[in-house]
């Protein structure tokens, strides 16, 4: 199953920067970012092309990181697509933590990122209902 | 078991004959220096018949220290004093204590009966990471474990790998430290690939110098895998060995053979009973350069009452509430420091540093907590954060009183001096 970074950071100028020149420096690709904040800090997801090695760079640079597991659904780049597979979503009964999405062909292709409650279930489920789902080495061939 | 039988466990009677003569040679020790002689000279020199005497012996200041800079408290000819170890002298005249031979010995022979009695020996390997020079720390236990005869090595603070690999290649067994060192130091055990417990043959830890809780004690203890203890000392009293905890951990033994001690109302002076809280006031019984009589420490603790299971006579300290000028008053609610980091221990997935920020808004006092989360208790999610700094503001509400602001910050992202950690921040407008 594919996995992103998600890294405590404060609300301060620069922050950003420093995670991406970590990674610019360990020579890892970033195919998505996300953000969310509480205020004076918050969490940033980054979606990276070798999630360990990420992992990694990220540590002995002293940041507060981790692995999560995600689904990456693979819709078309149209008006409708989103909003078909968050039906589909809704259908499945997962509850969605988070959610980001990046276009990978334009005009023919997007990735959605979903972190859910319940990993396997959700996973199955949306199987099941013919949304199309990443493997774990998709990541790499975006 | 015991380093000086004769005057750890004598009984009361005889120790306080045995103060009230030290006392009285003291006052005539005193009256040597040009402070206390001007002093005696102005309001007559003080009669001590019975201990009860002592009430009416005045007092000395840090203030008074600060007047008498540089020589006005010496007792002795100059070419008798060996050493002055001094206080940094930020805020005014730094205050200066100076020693002889006899109170160097005296001060060494001291401490090797604290750190005797809490299970030092002489086949011990004991790394000093205190800072050595004009701080009484370092030097203070370097003396005392030489003098007991265990390897010293003074390698003095910083430095966090060189610290831990002479621990490995020496097989260090003992340390003195920072509190708030132990507890940023062992975040490098995961980083080196290191369990304490098997790649390190340290069986205790001295942790002084700085005010500390009973959980941050026992969270160094279960970290590092050792017995960690407790001392009090300040350098205008001769340093650590001041008072010093047994095997018992309960309260630090203040040897009342080389030391007088009184709790008194830090408002009014008046003496206090044993086991009431006050501020802990001092008079020295066997120093000859610099002797001190009823010295202010404005440390704020109290006399435990009652005698020691480990059958020493010389009546425990409880650990130091906070000093009484470190008191903070926040719209007119007292705080200690040290009742913010009790609040914060009680929280696992935090980390060991935390900054107390003090500001003006909206007129009012407002006080912010900065503390790190813990490096490893992350589990990446916003929802867990903010939960996380509702229970730290809850936890602190419940200790001081009222609601602060609180704020996570990154692991490592507080600023960490080298001695002393800086733990509050007064920005207020000054009125």
């Amino acid at each position: 199953m594919p996995q992103h970074l998600s890294i405590f950071v404060e609300n301060k100028p620069g922050k950003l920067e420093r995670i991406t020149a970590v990674l610019a420096e360990a020579g890892i690709n970033i195919r998505a970012v996300s953000m969310a904040d509480a205020g004076e800090f918050g969490v940033v997801r980054i979606l990276p092309d070798d999630p360990d090695k990420g992992l990694a760079a990220l540590k002995a640079a002293h940041f507060t990181v981790t692995k999560r597991k995600v689904l990456i659904a693979l819709i078309g780049d149209k008006p409708g697509a989103l909003h078909e597979l968050l039906v589909q979503v809704a259908e499945a009964k997962a509850n969605v933590q988070d959610c980001y999405g990046f276009v990978t062909e334009e005009g023919k292709r997007a990735a959605i990122v979903i972190e859910v409650e319940k990993f396997p279930e959700a996973e199955e489920s949306l199987r099941a209902r013919g949304v199309r789902l990443m493997a774990d080495s998709g990541i790499h061939s975006l | 078991m015991f380093w000086d039988k004769e005057f750890e466990t004598m009984d009361e009677g005889a120790l306080r004959a045995l103060q009230l003569e030290r006392l009285r040679w003291t006052i005539g020790q005193a009256d040597r220096s040009p402070m206390y002689r001007n002093r005696f000279a102005r309001d007559g020199v003080p009669k001590i018949k019975t201990m009860d005497d002592v009430r009416r012996l005045p007092f000395t200041t840090k203030q008074d220290l600060r007047d008498a800079f540089p020589y006005g408290l010496l007792a002795v000819p100059l070419e008798e004093v060996v050493r002055l170890h001094s206080s940094s002298g930020t805020t005014g005249n730094p205050t200066v204590i100076y020693h002889t031979k006899a109170d160097i010995d005296g001060w060494g022979d001291l401490m090797a009966r604290c750190l005797y009695m809490s299970g030092m020996r002489k086949n011990d390997v004991f790394q000093n990471m205190m800072g050595y020079g004009l701080f009484t720390g370092g030097l203070g236990f370097h003396y005392g474990a030489e003098k007991l005869g265990a390897l010293t090595i003074p390698i003095g603070p910083g430095n966090s790998k060189r610290q831990i690999w002479f621990m490995q290649q020496f097989k260090t067994t003992v340390i003195h430290i920072l509190p708030s060192y132990a507890l940023r130091l062992s975040m490098f055990f995961e980083e080196m690939g290191l369990d304490p417990r098997k790649d390190l043959s340290l069986r205790i830890a001295y942790v002084g110098s700085e005010p500390h809780t009973e959980e941050t004690r026992r969270r160094i203890e279960e970290i590092w895998g050792i017995k960690a203890y407790n001392s009090y000392g300040l350098s205008e009293i001769c340093g650590p060995s001041v008072a010093f905890e047994c095997p018992s951990q309960t309260g630090m033994h203040l040897w009342e053979d080389r030391f007088l001690m009184e709790i008194v109302d830090p408002k009014t002076g008046d003496p206090l009973p044993d086991g009431e809280e006050g501020e802990l006031v001092l008079t020295t019984l066997q120093r000859a350069a610099t002797p001190l009589i009823r010295y202010r420490t404005r440390d704020l603790t109290r006399i435990l009452p009652g005698p020691c299971p480990c059958g020493r006579t010389s009546r425990r300290l409880d650990r130091i509430k906070g000093r009484s000028d470190d008191m903070l008053i926040i719209n007119g609610v007292n705080v200690f420091p040290l009742q913010v980091e009790k609040a914060l221990v009680k929280i696992p997935s935090l980390g060991s540093n935390y900054v107390i920020e003090l500001r003006t808004e909206n007129f009012m006092d407002r006080m912010h907590v900065n503390v790190e989360l813990g490096r490893d208790a992350f589990q990446g999610t916003l929802p867990e954060l903010e939960r996380l700094q509702a229970r730290v503001t809850e936890e602190l509400k419940a200790e001081i009183g009222f609601t602060p602001v609180v704020k996570l910050v990154e692991a490592g992202s507080l600023p960490v001096p080298e001695g002393k950690a800086i733990r509050v921040v007064d920005q207020r407008d000054k009125q």
